[in-house]
């Protein structure tokens, strides 16, 4: 097994080009996407419709500015449309009363972003007006504001119907998302190195040697695990060490999920293997799975946002959704382990699963 | 010590190989002859315990390999059909992964690398990458790293195949070596007659997926005792002319090669009269008439009615 295992950094060094540009591309992606800064950004056109009066809609746009995430600009909607369709703004907002809506002329990953903020905004701003009038207490906004900046109690977010509230985090949702995403590749094209080996015959000299089938089995997949899990990790240690990430304090929760996502991962690409098995069309099946994966899986775009009952549903059986729902967990909503422990023991399981489909196939069509 | 008795493989309902039996004697270097589709690899797969047979058995020794290959594949060395090599990776490097897979290691995994590489003459490039080599050195190194553990048996598949003549004398030569001073016992696979004939002392015939004919070359040969070859060199091809030869019946085969005609008719018979006097009747010019002793292909070619490479 160690010879095996050996031998393929001895091969990884030789031709390490096709790996490294994924862990460069990474970075390089997270780097540029996160860099932008929402102060640099252009301010978002607004209009409103006859449910605000002016006053009102003044309001609104203040509120909204006020969070400093995004900057709001209130213009008449003939200026916003047109703006929108000459291309100078790809995206807008209309503002009323108790909705919003957004105006798109093309496709734009911001407008999950900008979507998911207004949400928020909106699900606040309709909470206070609903305490007003149950309460008639005119200075709620300002009890609240206070007490919010001295909490007696330590705060925790309480919403009117359970379910936790969805948190953005651009950054972290780049760099959970982008580095499981590209990981797929690195680990899934280091695997495909067991298919060429059966392709061009060194697997049969391999094979005809002392060596076990089972130690051949393990040097191969303790490689493409080790190559998968150090992209992961340098990448998470270079970006909260030197760009400063906030992925909060438990990194060593953060190592542990990533193994369980790795090996997963390795799991999947060896049942994937199974079902194809040749070199070339692995070429074209891995780059299908890795990005359909992390579409559906929410490496992307927040899985949060996500509406689609069949998209969600097929969301459930793949690694990347609770990958990242881990991550976040630990990064971004602080969960406790045991809530933690849910999506961990899930991706372990698919990851012994799909393993023990992916040999058994690959076993049985070498008969 | 090695045998195979009816050795049968189905792939997905199609019949690879059937009925093969052949036997191999310590010390003896015998071919397995045939066309592209045979079913040599199969065969030879089957022997090297890589694939299961669908029936029949393989004994090394009068043991059966099949439920336990382990004792079959220390004594083994396979040359296998691919170059089945690292190619990223220098000669040496491949060398010296294929010796430590076989427990090698230290000095004697040294030794062994360097005995290996004189073996395929290639001791002074070993530095270099497979990827860079020719076709005819893979062919070598690929040998190479089936001698790493010192093989008692070698099993080759087509280790010839699309290389240079030099490289091709060279791997001839060295192969021949091996069986008669050094006593390996050698299974040579090839679709080329003459290495077969120059490097085995007995042959197997496959086609089909069967063995259709099997004896040393003489006594395969006298297969074709009554009959003879003659071989007659034209100037330039006439169709109308072997027409008229296909149709004779004393004559019991005529195919065109790349001079001429080939026939092949009963010994002593007077045909050559009557080819003669169709040369004058189409007005061919016949540069030259040869009368052969028969080759292993003329045999093939008598079994099958087809020539060895087609
Ligand atoms: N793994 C396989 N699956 C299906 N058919 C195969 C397989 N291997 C060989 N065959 C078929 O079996 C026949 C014999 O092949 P092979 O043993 O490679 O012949 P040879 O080595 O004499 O050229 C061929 O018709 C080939 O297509
Ligand atoms: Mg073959």
């Amino acid at each position: 097994m160690k010879s095996v295992f050996l031998l393929q950094w001895q091969r990884f060094r030789r031709t390490p080009v096709m790996i490294l540009s994924f862990f460069i591309l990474t970075i390089v992606f997270v780097a540029a996407l996160a860099g932008n800064n929402p102060a640099e950004r252009p301010a978002f056109l607004a209009y409103t419709d006859d449910s605000l009066s002016p006053e009102e809609a003044e309001d609104w746009v203040a509120s909204l500015n006020s969070e400093e995430e995004f900057q709001f600009q209130l213009e008449s909607e003939t200026e916003v449309r047109e703006a929108v369709s000459a291309g100078d703004r790809s995206l807008a907002v209309r503002l009323m009363a108790d909705d919003y809506r957004i105006v798109m002329a093309a496709d734009d990953m911001s407008r999950f972003v900008l979507e998911a903020f207004l949400n928020r905004k909106y699900r606040e701003e309709l909470r206070f007006q609903q305490i007003e009038e149950e309460t008639a207490a005119s200075d709620i906004r300002a009890q609240t504001v206070a007490e919010l900046e001295e909490p007696v109690l330590g705060i925790s977010t309480v919403t009117l119907n359970e379910t936790e509230e969805f948190v953005y985090d651009n950054q972290l949702q780049l760099l959970f998302g982008m580095t499981l995403f590209f990981s797929i590749y690195t680990i899934m094209f280091s695997l495909m190195k067991i298919v060429e080996e059966k392709r061009y015959g060194t697997w049969d000299r391999l094979i005809l040697s002392p060596v076990a089938k089972w130690q051949i089995y393990m040097g191969h997949l303790a490689y493409s695990f080790t190559v998968g899990y150090a992209q992961i990790v340098l990448i998470f240690v270079l970006f909260k060490y030197v760009f400063n990430f906030d992925v909060g304090d438990r990194f060593g929760l953060i190592l542990l999920i990533i193994a369980c996502y790795t090996f997963a991962i390795v799991a999947l690409g060896m049942l994937v293997m199974g079902l194809v098995s040749r070199p070339q069309q692995l070429q074209a099946v891995v780059p299908i799975i890795a990005t359909g994966m992390a579409m559906i899986g929410g490496a992307f775009w927040p899985i949060e946002l996500v509406s689609n009952n069949i998209l969600l549903t097929i969301s459930k059986i793949l690694p990347m959704t609770y990958g990242l729902e881990a991550l976040k967990g630990v990064a971004v909503y602080n969960r406790s382990w045991q809530e933690l422990s849910e999506p961990v023991s899930i991706l372990l399981l698919i990851g012994v699963v799909c393993m023990g489909i992916g040999i058994n196939l690959m076993e049985r069509r070498s008969y | 010590m090695l045998e195979t008795e009816e050795l049968k493989k189905v792939f997905k309902g199609k019949t690879a190989v059937e009925g093969a039996s052949l036997y191999i004697d310590k010390g003896e270097s015998v071919g397995l002859l045939g066309p592209n589709g045979a079913g040599k690899s199969t065969t030879i797969s089957m022997i090297s315990t890589l694939l299961k047979p669908t029936a029949g058995d393989v004994r090394l020794n009068g043991k059966s390999v099949i439920k336990n290959p382990a004792e079959m594949r220390k004594v083994l060395g396979v040359v296998p059909q691919e170059i089945a090599l690292y190619a990223e990776l220098s000669a040496y490097e491949n060398l010296k992964f294929f010796g430590r897979i076989y427990g090698l290691s230290g000095k004697q995994l040294e030794t062994a690398i360097q005995q290996a590489l004189a073996l395929v003459g290639l001791k002074e490039r070993q530095k270099e990458i497979v990827k860079t080599y020719s076709g005819g050195m893979k062919r070598r190194i690929n040998i190479a790293a089936a001698m790493m553990h010192e093989p008692e048996v070698i099993i080759m598949d087509e280790p010839t195949v699309g290389i240079d003549p030099q490289s091709r004398s060279h791997i001839l030569e060295m192969v021949r070596k091996l069986n008669k001073e050094k006593g390996l016992t050698v299974l040579y696979t090839s679709h080329y007659m003459e290495e077969v004939e120059r490097l085995c002392d007995r042959v197997y015939i496959m086609d089909h997926g069967k063995i259709i004919a099997s004896g040393t070359k003489d006594e395969l040969k006298s297969i074709l005792s009554s009959e003879e070859t003659v071989l007659i060199e034209l100037d330039r091809p006439y169709p109308e002319f072997f027409k008229e030869l296909q149709s004779l019946d004393t004559i019991k085969q005529a195919s065109e090669t790349e001079k001429g005609i080939k026939l092949i008719l009963p010994k002593g018979s007077r045909v050559l009269g009557q080819v003669f006097q169709a040369s004058e009747r189409h007005q061919v010019q016949i540069i030259n008439v040869n009368v052969q002793t028969p080759s292993l292909e003329d045999v093939f070619l008598h079994l099958t009615g087809r020539k060895l490479r087609d």
